[in-house]
């Protein structure tokens, strides 16, 4: 009796939710090819290199495309193809989220969603079950489908932005280039989304998919019509499971609670945690001595509880302060500010030109261009978040090249240097220099970080030198303060 | 770098040298000669400072000593660097006699080498010091298996001021061109021009022929600061400088066009340029009457335009008061600055501890020392980008970032782990700021501070993750016996 109910309770719920039949998939899975444009940081006016890429997307509700992130970005003309569809169709990037590396992209012709079908979302697929994986990879023209099973399901660095974090699920189906943004299917419903695999010879057999909660904290994120990027505690705890620390925060021997062992100046929680407190449990659930909390049936790290947050969300905080119970409410009034160590897209570096010396603020893609040798550096890029040097620096300014110049014959142990004053005045953004050198002192006096001299520049002589360094180096512009620019 | 570079050719001679056998090496037959050389043997044994419990396995080298006056040999520091044993070796072999090392400075990479046998050097023929300008011929000196002298000529080419092996202070260095042949021993060798020591040869570059060589000026100085003890060390100013090339920079610092002087980019607190009186941004004109050009260049009248460095450090001794002419704001004034050296252990991170060992405290399993770039270097020659980058930092700035203390930089370097420490065995190379409330000046502050634990329970505070730990302070006693044996410890603490 009760097997035939489960049947029908089964299949009543694929057609209420609307599995979509093996056909049906091959229809909803488009080629996506991304003419793009990288941003040039080495010499920032220019306008960069044009290449060409292609991945996969699958189509969603309202007539819209999901792919990676990593697919579209910097694009300058982004293209769409079915199978058994010889047209080419002109798509655009609608919403864009490099911290989850998903991208929901428009087609401007209706025509091509005839015939597709919106692909469902799954949940999470049990270890050991069965996936599909489509997409458009290497090796051949049409539509690819390879199997595997669910390995691991685990927090992990999505390396499109390099530095975030999210839940992730690790398969054993070959993904290979092209195949990013493809769907991940499982009885007829996307489970993820192929993003990336391992890199180095010593994993084999091994890729990664985002799995739904990441796709669909990416879809209520931009139903407002805006993309809010992740909310973050910006804190670091600690387990405690010495039991001289707990006897010490005033913890019983239950398991229970993380110290809370820094808390960024800059993050939704300063002045609402301090190191030393006790995280004992988020949003009610428990946290344990090592810092999971079980979620959904799966133990994951509780930093997942704010990751599913969204902008102006609170989340509830029960803490030990000095060994008295408390309760506190954080809310996420704003996403992490200070991206240096991310990735940048569709951003035309920010940059000042004066005397023929370029400063630029310190960034992951600055540092991609150049071949910084240089300590500090390298210190101020490593530890700008764990050493909270934003404070002082919140942009960090390097004079990162020098057009030789009569002007600047004499300046060239100042390259690498890190910008803190001029004319005795604290910079602390490329806004602030910019405004320093529309002052007009007779000597422009910039000091940099550590021991060595002031860099004089006199006015007069930057002066004569602008149009002569303009034109010599063909410089169209001599700064870029904005670095937003329009998406294809 | 440039220490690196120099370890890196070191190595170049003592194993690939070989292949120069065939060359021709010497103009002239080897002569008989009254010998002026011993062989000096050497094992040395640094302590480790990853594991500063223990020392490192023994090795032991053969170099050549140039014999002196009043029974003394001269090798290089470096030669002697935390000898366990020294002995002095005949030239043809067969004898040979303990001897100590009755100077050594790691700065100028100088040792001055006695022994109690007064038979074993009496029928050697002392060495006098000489001079050298560049251009003139200096002869090398090996010593064959034999006893014979094999001597190498080749000219010198430079004279200039370099950093030395311990990249602290700069020195004078002459630099020759010679094809050195391949033989059993490693620097120093002496560097004679007629029958005058005229310097030790402590680094052969042997893919360019060339030979840098401790001078016989810095050797001069040496001896002389020997002769009268106490040691006192080559001095320094206490100060940074930039050139004045930069015309721009001259017309701002109210310099005259073409008109020399240095720039004072930095002044350390406390060091002999501060006591003078001397700032930042001063121009120095001149120097004991010397005139110093726009890089801060003086006229030497052996070696003609060679930097203060040499002037100031070697020419001068410690506590000799210099005149210095200064432009202070278009101001001219005079200022007399007291020379002296700076002592190794007035650094908050020490460059270099040799022939001491580290000191360090384990509690409870938690190993705690004291932070030096001997500590650093244990990543070999790469650890300018291998050690951890904080404390790389740290020590390339520490002029700039221990303004106000502390004295010394106290550090959790592992975890051994035991029972008092679980949950810790992550923890690394954190800098701890303080333990049971009390700031660490020094690890020799951990005893007083480990008194004050709070509810028999210690706190130990870090200058970052994680924060803070604490440990138990009755298990972290009672586990000390447990360590020592479990780890093979020999002690569990060296505060001295």
């Amino acid at each position: 009796m009760i097997r035939p109910i489960g049947a029908v309770a089964l299949l009543l719920a694929l057609t209420l939710s609307g599995a979509a039949q093996p056909n049906e998939i091959r229809h909803s899975v488009a080629r996506v090819t991304n003419t793009a444009q990288d941003a040039n940081y080495r010499v920032p006016w220019l306008p960069g290199q044009v290449g060409s890429g292609s991945g996969t997307g699958w189509v969603i509700s309202g007539d819209r495309l999901i792919t990676n992130a990593h697919v579209v970005s910097n694009a300058r003309f982004l293209t769409v193809e079915k199978e058994n569809d010889p047209k080419k169709y002109i798509a655009t990037v609608e919403h864009i989220a490099h911290d989850c590396d998903l991208a929901l992209l428009k087609v401007q012709e209706t025509a091509f969603f005839v015939g597709t079908k919106p692909l469902p979302l799954g949940g999470l697929p049990e270890l050991e079950s069965l996936v599909s994986v489509f997409g458009y990879p290497i090796g051949g023209e049409r539509l690819s489908v390879t199997q595997g099973v669910v390995s691991r399901i685990d927090f992990r660095t999505y390396t499109h932005s390099t530095v975030d974090s999210h839940l992730s699920i690790q398969i054993d189906a070959a993904i290979n280039p092209g195949n990013s943004g493809g769907p991940v299917m499982q009885d007829g419903k996307v489970v993820g989304v192929a993003f990336q695999g391992y890199s180095g010879d010593v994993a084999q057999n091994v890729g990664y998919m985002i799995p739904t909660p990441v796709i669909r904290h990416f879809l209520k994120d931009i139903e407002d019509g805006r993309y809010d990027r992740y909310m973050d505690l910006s804190i670091g705890f600690f387990n405690t499971l010495n039991p001289a620390m707990r006897k010490a925060l005033g913890l019983t021997d239950d398991d229970r609670g993380v110290m809370v062992s820094n808390v960024q100046e800059a993050g939704v929680c300063a002045g609402l945690l301090h190191p030393g407190d006790v995280l004992l449990a988020i949003d009610g659930l428990e946290i344990s001595s090592d810092g999971m909390v079980e979620l959904e049936g799966e133990r994951v790290l509780l930093s997942e509880v704010a990751e599913r947050k969204y902008l102006d969300d609170v989340v509830k905080l029960s803490i030990l302060r000095e060994k008295q119970p408390m309760e506190v409410e954080v809310k996420f009034t704003r996403a992490w500010p200070f991206t240096l160590q991310a990735q940048q897209y569709e951003q035309q570096p920010r940059y000042v030109l004066f005397g023929g010396l370029l400063f630029q603020p310190l960034s992951r893609n600055l540092l991609g261009a150049y071949a910084f040798d240089n300590l500090r550096i390298s210190y101020f890029y490593d530890h700008f978040i764990s050493k909270e040097l934003y404070r002082e620096h919140p942009e960090v300014i390097i004079l990162s090249a020098i057009l030789p110049d009569p002007i600047n014959t004499y300046l060239a142990e100042f390259r690498e240097g890190i910008v803190e004053k001029i004319n005795g005045k604290i910079i602390l953004t490329l806004d602030d220099m910019v405004a320093a050198f529309a002052e007009k002192p007779e000597f422009y006096v910039i000091e940099f970080l550590g021991t060595g001299r002031p860099l004089v520049l006199e006015r007069a002589a930057v002066e004569a030198a602008r149009e002569r360094i303009n034109s010599r180096y063909a410089v169209p512009a001599e700064q870029n303060l904005d670095e937003k620019i329009p998406a294809a | 770098m440039r220490g690196r570079l120099a370890a890196l050719l070191f190595c170049g001679l003592l194993t690939s040298g070989i292949g120069h056998a065939q060359a021709p090496a010497s103009l002239e037959p080897t002569v008989e000669k009254a010998l002026s050389v011993v062989r000096v043997n050497v094992t040395n044994q640094a302590w480790d400072f990853g594991r500063p419990w223990g020392k490192r396995t023994p090795f032991t080298r053969r170099a050549i000593g140039a014999v002196l006056p009043r029974q003394r040999v001269l090798v290089t520091a470096e030669l002697v660097a935390n000898a366990n044993f020294v002995e002095f070796e005949s030239a043809g072999g067969g004898q040979k006699v303990p001897a100590t090392v009755e100077f050594v400075d790691y700065e100028c990479n100088l040792a001055l080498l006695k022994t109690d046998d007064t038979e074993f050097l009496k029928d050697l023929l002392p060495l006098n010091i000489g001079e050298a300008r560049i251009g003139d011929q200096l002869s090398v000196w090996q010593i064959e298996n034999n006893g014979n002298l094999l001597v190498t000529h080749g000219p010198m080419t430079t004279a200039e001021v370099l950093r030395y092996p311990i990249d602290e202070s700069p020195f004078l260095v002459y630099r020759l061109t010679a094809q050195l042949q391949f033989r059993d021993t490693s620097f120093p060798l002496p560097v004679v021009k007629g029958e005058k020591l005229v310097g030790l040869l402590q680094r052969y570059d042997n893919s360019a022929n060339n030979a840098d060589i401790i001078p016989a000026p810095v050797i001069e100085h040496f001896l002389k600061d020997a002769v009268q003890p106490p040691y006192e060390g080559f001095p320094r100013l206490g100060m940074g400088y930039a050139n004045t090339r930069d015309p721009q920079l001259r017309r701002y610092a109210g310099m005259k066009p073409g008109n020399g002087g240095i720039y004072v980019t930095e002044v350390l607190p406390g060091g002999p340029a501060a006591k003078a009186g001397l700032q930042k941004g001063d121009v120095v004109l001149k120097i004991a009457g010397e005139t110093i050009d726009q890089d801060g260049n003086y006229n030497d009248p052996q070696y003609g335009r060679i930097s203060l460095s040499h002037l100031v450090g070697t020419r001068h001794f410690h506590g000799t008061e210099l005149k210095f002419d200064i432009l202070r704001q278009s101001n001219p004034r005079q200022l007399t600055v007291t020379i002296a050296n700076r002592p190794v252990e007035s650094f908050v991170i020490e460059p270099y501890v040799i022939d001491r060992a580290p000191k360090f405290f384990i509690l409870g399993g938690l190993v705690l020392q004291e932070l030096s770039r001997q500590y650093l270097k244990e990543w070999g020659a790469d650890w300018k980008k291998k050690a951890p980058e904080q404390f790389v930092y740290l020590d390339a700035q520490q002029n700039e970032l221990f303004k106000d203390g502390p004295k010394k930089v106290v550090f959790l370097s592992r975890v051994l782990p035991s029972e008092a420490t679980i949950g810790y065995e992550e923890v690394r190379s954190a800098v701890v700021k303080k333990v049971n409330g009390v700031v660490l000046q020094g690890i020799a502050d951990l005893p007083k501070a480990l008194a004050q634990a709070k509810d028999g329970v210690h706190k130990i505070e870090f200058d970052g993750e994680p924060g803070a730990i604490y440990l138990d302070a009755a298990q972290v006693t009672a586990l000390e016996p447990m360590l020592a044996t479990k780890y093979r410890l020999p002690t569990l603490q060296r505060l001295e």
